[in-house]
């Protein structure tokens, strides 16, 4: 499964240049598509793993494909596969597209390698290794410094998770001696006590999923982002990769469901990540930042699924998110392409006329993401609010945040498509309607948005994935919450998904209030965090290094200076010996007295 | 066979002085053959000394000629001449004696390596010393004599006191000889060894370095020849962590223990310190000095740990770190032989004309920013594993470094290749392709497969951990 895409990148990369047209495109999605029958064919034959024992002393190369590791790996790889065939499309005139295809090739088998991992170490080889991919595809149009930029800072902000990642390793390692995860699994199993210093090994595992996921503090990277070219803001940045941290805490819920403390931050920080999300997305006047913004959202609430403990709901939203983001993204991209490289939503509107087809898509999407009733986001997002309900140490304060969210989430999602779709075009030249290598993918990942929900129903329905994940994940038991309750719930986010789809209908199509517009204005910088983190830390550290270059240099004057002194004292016991064998008898004379006395007082 | 693996680069180097126009030939022949013997020692690396030899030098003194090659010996035996060879099919132009120089260096550092009897290592150590200081001399910058004097003094009067202390690991313990079993079976105690460890300590942190012994160093590479083959000479020469690794600490563990904790403070302080001054470096040999510095520092914690996997990274990483900052070290001669200078600023864009240039760099600089999959995550990671049991707090401070190299190494990589397209330069091109397929396939290899070198040097690291008496 993952030979085959790395297959891929190795031949692309090294002989790119003899792919003509878009063979290298079609080679590109071949393996993709490869790999998702493989993941296939082995789920259902049961699973499989691999291992090489002594890979380091003592942590063997572990693979395995369980449910759990299936279930990603087919988001990914069937994802991945129409995100690359639309990509044959985006990238059809660009002159480097055998790199980019390349790229992500290497994306995918390090994405596999990271979801298959049986031990950390090896899902860190993937965990970097996406982030690498990350970081060459954002610049990929790298002659622009601006995109350089972005890149560098994407994977130097996720770096400081990965310390969180690293050391977090380090402590698992000196309580148990293994690194393996299955291994770690059975311990927890077993053992009734659990050793002190647990909670800070998943609070830095957790750091490393802050960092992959972009939650609060570390959210920074994700936006700038977004220079990247569109399919990979949709595959990357929005459908997988970001979503490595949610699965990094599903893998590991054998650790965070014995550590509710940990698991309380880690509900906290989702929520708070999905209203800072939600609350910036209304400012953006980027068609895909604001995109992106929502991303960070929807990433925190499934960080608050998984804090709560309801993993298979954490992993039911990203499948449902990366249906109905890759196709808001893909959609995005193709207005984007229509548009000849625009990118402002004040120069688009009324593109409904233009592009029929990519309307439709932008429409199943918005509404999927506001969660309008039996639309696939709906499903999942009401199922991550009733968990809250179910959760011992939140209370309702989580369940009405998390639900204003929602309302705002179908507020934005709204803007998005009346500011894109509806009203008056504003901008400049004819719109034109995308080929259909790039109209079919969307089809298919529209179909998933509405429908991929009914998958799993609340009760008295059927519900298929968290029967398909329960024996990946830790168990958690909690009272159920009858199923009167339930559907009630589900028909209050129906009302506010409506009430907040309705209000953006309202609001954005006509004059905005004045005191939206103030809003607007400091959610257009995204509350200033990122001029405060330059100002508050990146400008000192650097400033710091060139004081500490010139402190080094200073050192080393230091002991020039010392050398002088030792010269000198050389030039003075020189002067002493000065040929004269009394002076020299003097000195013997005294020396002795010292040695004497030193041995008297002794 | 060992000692023709010990010997051949000397033969070969001093032919080279005599006639420095087979130089390169000859000496690509020399360490090949001196890889491929190696090779064979590291396939045959048990838990024991491989072809060990042992001849008597002077009988009375107890001075023997006794080489071996444990694991780590071996694997240290495949790097060393493997790196003298890439360096040689880097570069263009070096002169004919500065190549048969570096060959009789070569034969030093092996002898390093593979010595297990101590004044047999000394004189190995000092010998190379010799090489090392012509290279600079001669073949040096404009301020090479400013640096010399400061490289010199600074190892000298390390090894100075190192030999005082050599006298007395014998003498004061009554060992038979200057063997290192005999050395281990009689080891000194108390005050003496204190004393002893210290000197060892001093001379193996400038060698190491460890600040604040470290001011030589940015000179060391900032003034060496353009081509960057007396800085990979330099980096092969940065034995200190190996020196605790196989005399210091095993011959006065209990001074080491005394000492641990200020040698972890200043290991972690030289990681993050270098690699936060990497950052504001606008030179490519002094910013390549510094964040190989910061390497160092983190390689040194890992042998300051006392644990077996945190040693084993540590010697992991300075095999590892030989071959990606050496590699740097060449790139940055070719830069410098497409640009005429060393600067990093003015560069940009390269990325769009010499694609293949671009690749190869940016592998090389991952290795150093130690992303998985590539030779330097291996001993970061194993030598992270073993800090953490000595110290987290130290482990953060250290590790702090290792993400900070992100920052100095991507700016760097950034100046050079991306940004709107600048002058044109050659593409890679002829002869240096040999040596980019060769250290890619090294560096992948040992990132992918890293049981390659580490279960042997774990091996030996298993011994280094009893003599300390437990640990883990």
């Amino acid at each position: 499964m993952i030979l085959l895409p790395l297959l891929g990148f190795l031949v692309l990369g090294l002989w790119g240049r003899s792919f003509k047209g878009q063979s290298a495109g079609v080679l590109a999605s071949l393996m993709v598509l490869g790999s998702f029958v493989l993941t296939l064919v082995l789920l259902f034959g049961g699973g499989a793993s691999f291992e090489v024992k002594d890979w380091l002393p003592g942590i063997p190369f572990a693979l395995l494909l369980d449910n759990l590791a299936g279930y990603m790996a087919l988001i990914v790889t069937g994802i991945g596969f129409l995100i690359h065939v639309y990509a044959i499309g985006y990238m059809a005139d660009d002159p480097g597209k055998s790199r980019f295809f390349a790229y992500f090739n290497f994306f995918i088998a390090m994405m596999l390698t990271l979801v298959l991992a049986d031990a950390y170490p090896v899902m860190f080889i993937g965990w970097e290794g996406v982030g690498l991919a990350s970081f060459l595809l954002i610049g990929f149009w790298f002659e622009d410094q601006k995109n350089a930029d972005s890149a560098r800072k994407a994977f130097i902000v996720n770096r400081i998770g990965d310390l969180g990642f690293l050391l977090g390793m380090a402590l698992l390692y000196s309580l148990f001696g293994t690194l393996q995860i299955s291994e770690l699994r059975e311990i927890m199993e077993k053992s009734l006590v659990l050793p002190a210093g647990l909670g800070l090994a998943g609070l830095l595992l957790f750091i490393g999923a802050i960092g992959k996921s972009a939650q609060l503090p570390l959210m920074v990277w994700l936006p700038d982002a977004m220079a990247g070219p569109t399919p990979v803001s949709a595959l990357i940045h929005a459908a997988t990769m970001v979503t490595a941290g949610v699965y990094l805490l599903a893998r590991s819920s054998f650790l965070y469901a014995n550590l509710p403390d940990v698991s309380y931050w880690i509900a906290l920080i989702g929520l708070l990540t999905a209203l800072y999300g939600a609350l910036s997305a209304l400012g953006q006047w980027d068609i895909k930042r604001i995109v992106a913004y929502s991303t960070i959202s929807q990433l925190g609430y499934m960080f608050l699924a998984a804090g709560v403990g309801a993993y298979w709901i954490a992993l039911f939203h990203v499948m449902t998110h990366a249906f109905y983001k890759a196709l808001l993204f893909l959609s995005s991209g193709s207005v984007i392409h229509a548009l000849g490289g625009e990118q402002d939503v004040r120069k688009m509107g009324g593109l409904k006329k233009y592009l029929p087809q990519t309307h439709i898509h932008g429409l199943i999407g918005a509404l999927s993401l506001a969660g309008f009733p039996l639309f696939a986001g709906f499903w999942s997002k009401d199922a991550i609010l009733a968990s809250t309900l179910n959760y011992p140490f939140g209370g309702y304060g989580f369940y009405l945040v998390g639900l204003f969210t929602a309302f705002l989430t179908a507020l934005y999602a709204m803007r998005w498509y009346v500011l894109v779709f509806l009203g008056d075009f504003k901008g400049q030249g004819h719109p034109h309607e995308a080929p259909p290598v790039m109209a079919w993918p969307n089809h298919l990942l529209a179909v998933g948005a509405a429908l991929a929900g009914f998958l799993a129903l609340p009760e008295p329905f059927w519900n298929l994935i968290e029967r398909f994940l329960a024996p990946s994940l830790w168990h958690l038991e909690v009272e159920p919450l009858g199923t009167a309750t339930e559907w009630g719930l589900l028909l209050l986010s129906s009302v506010v998904a409506i009430l907040g789809l309705f209000a953006g209908y309202r609001l954005f199509l006509g004059r905005l209030p004045d005191a939206y517009l103030a809003f607007q204005r400091a959610a257009e910088s995204a509350f200033y965090v990122d001029w405060l983190y330059n100002t508050l830390i990146v400008g000192p550290l650097k400033e710091l290094a060139f004081g500490f270059g010139l402190a080094d240099r200073g050192l080393d004057r230091g002991y020039v200076r010392l050398g002088g002194g030792v010269g000198l004292l050389g030039r003075l016991l020189a002067r002493l010996q000065g040929g004269y064998v009394r002076v020299y008898a003097f000195f013997v004379v005294v020396a002795a007295t010292v040695f004497v006395l030193w041995g008297v007082v002794r | 066979m060992i000692h023709v693996l010990i010997f051949l680069p000397a033969l070969a180097g001093l032919v080279a002085l005599v006639y420095p126009r087979w130089a390169q030939s000859l000496g690509l022949l020399a360490t090949a053959v001196s890889t491929v013997l190696g090779f064979g020692l590291l396939l045959g690396a048990g838990s024991g000394v491989a072809a060990y030899a042992e001849i008597p030098l002077l009988k009375d003194a107890g001075v023997y000629y006794a080489v071996g090659a444990d694991g780590v010996g071996a694997v240290f035996a495949v790097v060393i001449p493997l790196v003298v060879f890439m360096a040689l099919l880097a570069v263009r132009e070096a002169p004919g004696r500065m190549i048969g120089l570096a060959l009789l260096m070569t034969t030093g550092l092996l002898g390093i390596f593979l010595s297990l009897d101590l004044v047999l290592f000394y004189v190995f150590y000092e010998a190379t010393l010799i090489p090392s200081l012509l290279l600079l001399g001669v073949y040096g910058g404009r301020d090479r004599v400013r640096a010399l004097m400061k490289f010199a003094l600074f190892t000298l009067s390390g090894s100075l006191l190192m030999l005082a202390a050599i006298l007395a690991a014998r003498f004061v313990g009554g060992a038979e000889s200057f063997l290192l079993r005999d050395l281990l079976a009689a080891r000194i105690g108390g005050a003496a060894a204190l004393w002893a460890f210290a000197a060892f300590a001093l001379a193996f942190a400038i060698k190491t370095p460890i600040f604040p012994l470290h001011v030589w160093l940015p000179d060391f590479h900032a003034q060496n020849h353009p081509s960057g083959l007396a800085d990979v000479m330099g980096t092969l020469y940065k034995v200190g962590v190996f020196g605790f690794f196989r005399w210091a600490i095993p011959l006065f563990p209990d001074a080491f223990q005394a000492f641990q904790p200020y040698l972890l403070f200043l290991a972690a302080f030289t990681a993050l310190w270098a690699a936060w001054i990497a950052y504001a470096q606008n030179d490519w040999k002094r910013m390549l000095a510094y964040g190989a510095l910061s390497h160092m520092g983190v390689a040194a914690l890992g042998v300051f740990s006392g644990t077996q996997i945190g040693a084993a990274g540590a010697l992991f990483l300075l095999a590892a770190s030989a071959i990606y900052t050496g590699g740097l070290f060449l790139f940055a001669g070719w830069m410098h032989a497409r640009f005429g200078s060393l600067e990093l600023g003015p560069t940009s864009g390269l990325a769009r004309h010499a694609p293949a240039l671009a690749a190869f760099g940016l592998i090389l600089f991952l290795a150093m920013v130690g992303l998985p999959g590539l030779a330097g995550f291996p001993g970061e990671f194993l030598s992270l594993l073993g800090i953490w049991q000595a110290s987290p707090w130290l482990a953060l401070l250290g590790f702090l470094a290792v993400i900070a190299a992100a920052a100095y190494v991507l700016g760097a990589y950034q100046r050079l290749f991306h940004g709107p397209p600048g002058k044109i330069v050659a593409e890679l091109g002829g002869p240096e392709w040999g040596f980019a397929v060769l250290a890619t396939v090294v560096i992948v290899v040992l990132g992918v497969y890293p049981a390659l070198f580490s279960t042997p040097i774990s091996e030996a690291a298993k011994a280094f951990v009893s003599v300390l008496g437990g640990g883990q």
